[in-house]
């Protein structure tokens, strides 16, 4: 029975994980056009108690993307110097797309897993029943 | 005859068992984009009765005789499954698509496992005379 309740704390932790990185992912969308942004990483790890692996994840700490920024010409803006460009952000739209669609795709899965994991255990408790 | 009924203590055991191979295609799942991760898989139920108890120990007719088996008792052992498929770029080798087929088979085990349970409950009461 602490297995199963294990689980729940275990898909939990996935659908925790998957959503900040959903987080992330909205928040270099919705800056993709300010000047001088650097997208932001996340990499998931294990998370580890009492120095063993106890199986959850865990978003890790957020890294900024070095790619090179993109250079935008336009003599008008303010921040524009000598030759008439500005440093725009690196976020690529295709990508920040793609990355959302597959987070999404890992929390339902965990969800799933949840629910079958919960479905299994009222049924357990359902044999008392009878 | 009573004090050790096996229907009960093996559907108890695969219910155990499959509620341990939920836990470790869980756990799969919730690493699937962990960087190095090599997904755990718990072994099959026959195997790991096999293990434990010898099916093939000599049935006890009478109390006093000396039985050298098992207890019934379950281990469900997580051991690491082989790389059968490609494994990602950052070292991950968790397949969505095969855990949620794994996690089919594990609630088909699972209800199995209940439903012999209350079917043989159901004959004891049977036998005791009451209807339900």
């Amino acid at each position: 029975m602490s297995d199963l309740s294990q689980t729940l704390a275990l898909s939990a932790s996935g659908m925790q994980a998957q959503s900040a990185r959903l987080r992330h992912v909205s928040e270099n969308i919705a800056n993709a056009d300010t000047p001088g942004y650097q997208r932001k990483l996340v990499s998931f790890q294990g998370m580890v108690e009492d120095g063993r692996r106890t199986g959850q994840v865990e978003a890790g700490p957020v890294k900024l993307d070095r790619t090179t920024l993109t250079r935008i010409y336009d003599p008008s803006h303010p921040l524009a110097d000598a030759t008439g460009h500005y440093d725009g952000s690196n976020v690529d739209l295709v990508i920040e797309i793609a990355d959302a669609r597959e987070a999404q795709r890992s929390y339902e899965a965990n969800l799933r897993m949840f629910d079958q994991a919960r479905q299994m255990q009222s049924s357990l408790i359902e044999l008392l029943r009878r | 005859m009573f004090d050790r009924l096996e229907i009960f203590q093996k559907a108890q055991a695969m219910a155990f068992h499959a509620g341990a191979r939920q836990s470790a295609i869980a756990r799969n799942i919730a690493n699937a984009d962990t960087p190095g991760y090599r997904p755990a898989d718990v072994k099959p139920f026959a195997e790991a009765w096999r293990d434990v108890n010898n099916d093939f120990a000599p049935r006890q007719t009478r109390a006093s005789h000396f039985l050298a088996g098992g207890t019934g008792t379950m281990v469900a052992e997580v051991v690491a499954a082989p790389t059968e498929g490609a494994s990602a770029p950052n070292g991950n080798g968790v397949s969505l698509e095969s855990e949620m087929v794994k996690s089919a088979e594990v609630r088909h085990q699972h209800d199995m496992a209940l439903a012999i349970y209350g079917s043989a409950l159901g004959i004891l009461r049977a036998g005791l005379g009451r209807s339900r």
